[in-house]
This record gives structure tokens, C-alpha cells and sequence, in this order.
């Protein structure tokens, strides 16, 4: 019997996402179990809050600065090393169903081999593996969009090609229209079958795929669902599993007006300038959308939509796990589940990401259920680690030396191998240009409870900026003590960690070829 | 002429007489044939229409060719809905032959750096058609059209 890797990523989940971190409202049986008979993880962080920077460290195993995808929009080179290429020449079946993003999506013209493979319909690259995977199947988050997905659903259910909230508007912005019963953006009461929505779909896709695998076959299956990123928009028939009206406020709302916003303003100044629509820096949120006009209603309705899809993907997960264990490789398989951000849903006062850099963006689930044939004794690491530790992992995993490219090490299997490794700190960075002018950068550095993070200046801030939050005493992030004399050292030493161990900017970097 | 600031700029200098880049470039029905990602474009009555390979189209306004100038100014109409677009090709005399500068202006600019990639592809397109007489990855003729992208893969 071959040896199994499965990697389950989902797109902008938070942390209490899941019923194992504490989360009250999804079911995640499935991944509780996991984590239950596994490795979860307490502070596990990106090291880029978007999607393709993200997705290139989980593939590379490297810091933004050494994969060079500084933002959405920046491809991977086609020449980088990634992990599914060193398992694929170890001989492992390597696959990836659902959503990559290592290539710009928005891509009129075709220039990316993943969009031309899914208008197409081709699984690999005139064949050939395409990053190391020797079959790609692609789904975006709706029917739209050049990928296997939408051809699909446009063959088999074309009635429902609409049926979805168009992400973009028709000026190719982030769609800032509203709907459900609240005006939420990106919400809508979604009329395509469950058993035809693209969370199903990935999973029905990768159970192919490994139906078709030999048993004594080594392999490697990222499953890659675009849910719970917004549109919000899971299966109407769902709707019933989360009755919005009846969702408390999430704990990181302040529902009073003046608390909300003396909050804001205790932080960086381009969080107020987005919450009052004065500014956009980055492509990833809808333009006309003010924060301010978010309204209590729309944050439960936008919550509940978000559970049910993490619902949804619970179950989708669950069948493939199935299928595994029916046939004898689910003893002989690893599953790591984790995301590549998260998402403010309520938070602060905000919704969607960009660059703020909050445990609602970056504390992320992460669980590792190593193979239970191994016998690993279950346990809860609360040492940072990063989306960069999971190449390693798998290359461990795999019985492969970890190649010295990667940036990242084999997450700790335990606190005493966290202890072992030394594990103190875990770095998150943001660069960002907007064609409307706006430019940040930020770096943070999270050392146990304490998250700190300094600006460089750019249009928005001068330098001299920056949050130091101790998630003890402050687990909600409202009271911002860079400027407490009384914690300057502490500031100090922790920027002085952050400088000396972030990499080198590269010298010319990868070029914007798209805004996402 | 164009009344916004340029949002992006290419150029390339191509080895060849002023005059045959330009008699390409001047013929707007051409242009799928060295615009990679382009299946085809047709050109009625002034209004060019150009089939993507992601399956759109889109639809463009041509507002002027300028044979003596050696410029062909366009806008986008549609269906994206821009608040401002204008795109420029000029065609000038190089030492090494023809210099091809290809300008847009667009409003709102979620496009600029999707333009920006792309003209620059469609440069070095146009060198090819014109030097090897290659025509560019997607370009269908006539002939071979069929109502789409193909459809394979995952039943």
C-alpha cells in the first residue's frame, strides 16, 4: 500500500472557523477529528495575507522575499523550485484540485498557462507536469473565470452560470453590490444545487483522480477549495444550517460606534482612511465599499454564510476521506489542513483583508493528522510556526531531506519539539502598489503573545508607525502599545528580531502583471 | 489624440521597413493575428470586434488611422465598462528600422497592469508576424474558427 499525502487548503478562513480552535457555530466534525487524533496547531500565521504570496510559500516552502510573489497579481516563475515537483521526480503522483492562484486570474488574453489549461480543459501542461503537478483540475469562486470548474458547470448546468454573485463588476473592480437580506456585500442566496457547487466539485474531482491512482501508489493531492472566500454565496438549500438573525455579534465587533472607531484610530492611519472610504490600497476588497456603512446585520449575515460554506467543505472532506478509508490508504495517509489567510468578517469593524495585520488576518487553523499507521501520539502546539513549515512537512513526510531553498522546517510534532527546534517567532509581510497611488509596506513579527508591526514609508505612512499588541492582556487587539514608553524596549528588541531575521528584499522584483 | 495621461507605455523596436509595419498595424482586423490571446477580430463599419481565447470578446471603437502620421488610435466600448479608455499604436522611422509604440489610458485602472503585460506580449507579436510571419498563440483563421475555446477534461 502506497504512502498518502492529502493537503486541504481552504481560501480567507479564520482561526475560530472550526469547532477544534473554539469556533460555536460551523460543525467541522470531520476536521475535528483530525485534529483530535492529531497536531493543532495555536499560532500558526502566512507570511502574506493574500492569496498568491501565500499560496507560493506553501508551495515553495519560502518567505515572500525569497519567492518573489509580493502581491497579488505577481506570477511564480515558471522555473521555481516547489515542492510538488521534488515529490513528482521522488516518483509521487502529485495533483491539485480546485483553486491554485500561483498565476493571476484576472487574464483576458491568456498568458498563464493555469488559466489556458482551464478554458481548455487541459489537466496538465502540454503534457508535461505544471509545477510539479501532474494533473491540475481548477475551480475560482463561482462559475466565472477561466477554469475547469466553469467549463463544467457550463455543460452540465448552464442555467446556473448566473446563478453565482459575480465577484468582479463589470469594470472589472471587485464587486461592491450587495445582497441576501442585509445589503451585505458580496452576498447572495445562491439557486445552484449543493450537489453542483464548487465545493462538491473538488472533492468529486480529487476522488477521481485518486480512484484512477494504484494502490502501491506514492502520492501527494492538494485539495484547494475556494470557499469561504467571499462571494458569499454557499447553496440556498444550506441556508437553513445558520439563520443569520439568530448569530450573536462576533466577539471582535465593537458594536458601539465610538468604541469601534477609537479603536481604528489607535491603529496605523490607512485603517481609518479604508474605514471612512477615503483610501483603497489594494485590489482585494471592493473600492466603493465603505466599512463604515457595515451595519450589525450584515455582520451576522456575512458570518453565517461563511459557517455554512465551512460547513459544506467539512462534509466535501469527509467524502474524501472516505473513500480512502474504504479502500485501505486512509491508514497510510497524512491530511494537513490549513488556509492561506483570514478574513475580518466583523472584526474591527471591517470586512474581507488586506494590509492589516490582526490575528482576523493572520492567525489561521492549521491541524496535521500524520498517517495513523505511525502511531503519533495526539497534541496542541502553540509555538509560531508558518505556512512556510509546510513544504518541509511534506518532504519529511515523504522521506525527502528538506532541499536548503526551503525557508521554512518540518512543523513540530509536539511543545517538546517545538522546543527542540527553537521555535520563537513567525514572520508576516505586505508590500502593495494600487494604481490609484496607494503604496505600504509592513512587516510583523509574532513572538507568543506578543504581535508587532512596523511600517516602511510609503503614501500613507511616514515610518514611524507601527502596532505592538500583547494578545495576553489584549486578545481583541484595541489598545495599540507602540507608543507606551513603557514597552519601548520591548519594541525595540522585537523589531530588532524582525529585521534581523526577514531575508533581503531582492533586488528588482518580480513584475505586477495583473491586479489579482 | 490622446487627453488623459498614458497608464502604460510599451515599445519595441522591430527590424523591418517603416511602411510594412505600419500597413499591419493600419489594418485593425489584423490584429488577432499578432495580439496573443486574441482568437480574432473583425472590423464593420468602424466598430472592431475581437474574440478573446478566454471565450469574451470585446468590443472597440476605432476613432482614427492616421496613414501620414503612421497612428492608430482606438477605444474600448465594451462590455467591461470603462469610464475612459483610449489605446494608441505609432509606428515612427528607427535607425534599425521601425520603433512601434503602443499607449493606453484607461479609467478606472483595474486593468493597467493586465494592459500593460499584455501590449507588451502583443509587441513582440507583431514582431513576429512581421519579421517570421508568425502569427500569435491563439489567432484562429478564418478557416479553422470553431463558436469557442475547446472543451475537454473533466466530463
Amino acid at each position: 500500500m502506497g504512502r498518502g499525502i492529502l493537503f486541504v487548503t481552504t481560501d480567507q478562513q479564520r482561526y475560530d472557523a472550526l469547532g477544534c480552535n473554539g469556533g460555536a457555530i460551523a460543525r467541522t466534525p470531520v476536521i475535528d477529528g483530525l485534529a483530535a487524533a492529531g497536531i493543532r496547531y495555536e499560532r500558526a500565521h502566512p507570511q502574506n495575507v493574500v492569496c498568491m504570496p501565500s499560496r507560493a510559500t506553501m508551495l515553495t516552502g519560502q518567505h515572500v522575499r525569497n519567492h518573489g510573489v509580493w502581491m497579488n497579481g505577481v506570477p511564480l516563475p515558471a522555473e521555481s523550485a516547489t515542492v510538488a515537483g521534488l515529490l513528482h521526480d521522488a516518483g509521487w503522483r502529485t495533483s491539485l484540485f480546485g483553486k491554485a492562484h500561483f498565476e493571476p486570474l484576472l487574464d483576458p488574453f491568456l498568458r498563464f498557462p493555469e488559466n489556458r489549461m482551464g478554458v481548455t480543459g487541459d489537466t496538465d501542461d502540454d503534457g508535461k507536469p505544471h509545477r510539479g503537478f501532474e494533473h491540475m483540475e481548477f475551480a475560482g469562486h463561482g462559475s466565472g473565470g477561466p477554469n475547469h470548474y466553469g467549463g463544467w458547470l457550463r455543460r452540465n448546468q448552464p442555467d446556473h452560470m448566473g446563478s453565482f454573485f459575480p465577484a468582479l463588476g463589470i469594470d472589472l473592480e471587485v464587486n461592491s453590490e450587495g445582497g441576501g437580506e442585509s445589503g451585505a456585500p458580496q452576498v447572495r442566496h445562491n439557486p445552484v444545487p449543493r450537489e453542483v457547487y464548487h465545493t462538491d466539485w473538488v472533492a468529486d474531482r480529487a476522488i477521481s483522480w485518486l480512484g484512477g491512482l494504484d494502490l502501491d501508489d506514492d502520492w501527494f493531492c492538494w485539495l484547494s477549495f475556494p470557499d469561504p472566500h467571499h462571494p458569499w454565496d454557499p447553496p440556498a438549500s444550506e441556508l437553513h444550517r445558520v439563520p443569520w438573525r439568530d448569530l450573536d455579534l462576533p466577539k471582535g465587533y465593537p458594536v458601539l460606534q465610538a468604541e469601534r472607531e477609537a479603536a481604528i484610530d489607535a491603529k496605523a492611519a490607512h485603517w481609518r482612511h479604508w474605514y471612512d472610504g477615503t483610501l483603497v490600497t489594494n485590489f482585494e476588497a471592493p473600492p466603493r465599499w465603505v466599512p463604515a456603512t457595515l451595519t450589525t446585520d450584515q455582520v451576522r449575515e456575512v458570518n453565517a454564510m461563511a459557517h455554512i460554506q465551512n460547513e459544506l467543505i467539512d462534509e466535501a472532506l469527509g467524502r474524501v476521506l472516505a473513500v480512502l478509508d474504504a479502500d485501505g490508504r486512509g491508514n497510510g495517509t497524512d491530511v494537513v489542513f490549513t488556509t492561506d489567510h483570514g478574513e475580518f468578517q466583523g472584526d474591527h469593524g471591517f470586512l474581507f483583508k488586506g494590509p492589516f495585520h490582526v490575528d482576523s488576518l493572520m492567525r489561521l487553523p492549521l491541524v496535521w493528522r500524520p498517517a495513523p499507521s505511525r502511531a503519533v501520539q495526539p497534541s496542541v502546539v502553540s509555538e509560531p510556526v508558518g505556512l512556510l513549515d509546510l513544504a518541509p512537512t511534506f518532504c519529511r513526510i515523504a522521506g525527502l531531506p528538506v532541499p536548503e531553498w526551503m525557508d521554512g522546517e518540518p512543523l513540530p510534532m509536539s511543545p517538546a519539539d517545538a522546543g527542540a527546534q527553537g521555535r520563537q517567532r513567525v514572520l508576516t509581510e505586505w508590500d502593495s502598489v494600487h494604481p490609484g497611488g496607494a503604496e505600504v509596506h509592513l512587516q510583523t513579527i509574532t513572538r507568543h503573545a506578543l504581535v508587532c508591526t512596523r511600517y516602511e514609508p510609503g503614501t500613507c505612512h511616514d515610518g514611524t508607525e507601527g502596532e505592538l499588541w500583547d494578545l495576553d492582556e489584549d486578545p481583541l487587539q484595541l489598545v495599540n502599545l507602540w507608543d507606551d514608553p513603557t514597552r519601548r524596549s520591548l519594541r525595540d528588541d522585537l523589531v530588532g528580531d524582525l529585521v534581523d531575521a526577514l531575508p533581503e528584499r531582492p533586488r528588482t522584483p518580480l513584475g505586477l502583471e495583473a491586479p489579482v | 489624440m490622446l487627453e488623459h495621461a498614458v497608464d502604460v507605455r510599451r515599445e519595441i523596436v522591430i527590424g523591418a521597413a517603416v511602411d510594412e509595419v505600419w500597413k499591419v498595424v493600419a489594418d485593425g482586423a489584423r490584429q488577432a493575428e499578432w495580439f496573443p490571446g486574441m482568437v480574432s477580430s473583425q472590423v464593420d463599419d468602424g466598430i472592431r470586434t475581437i474574440v478573446t481565447a478566454v471565450g469574451g470578446f470585446l468590443m472597440e471603437e476605432i476613432l482614427e488611422v492616421d496613414h501620414e502620421a503612421r497612428c492608430f488610435e482606438y477605444r474600448i466600448t465594451g462590455p467591461m465598462h470603462l469610464d475612459h479608455h483610449r489605446g494608441r499604436i505609432t509606428v515612427l522611422e528607427d535607425q534599425d528600422g521601425a520603433r512601434v509604440v503602443y499607449e493606453q489610458e484607461l479609467e478606472p485602472k483595474a486593468l493597467v497592469y493586465v494592459l500593460d503585460a499584455a501590449i507588451g506580449d502583443a509587441l513582440e507579436g507583431l514582431r513576429d508576424l512581421v519579421l517570421d510571419g508568425r502569427t500569435s498563440r491563439s489567432f484562429v483563421a478564418v478557416d479553422d474558427r470553431t463558436d469557442g475555446p475547446a472543451t475537454k477534461g473533466a466530463a
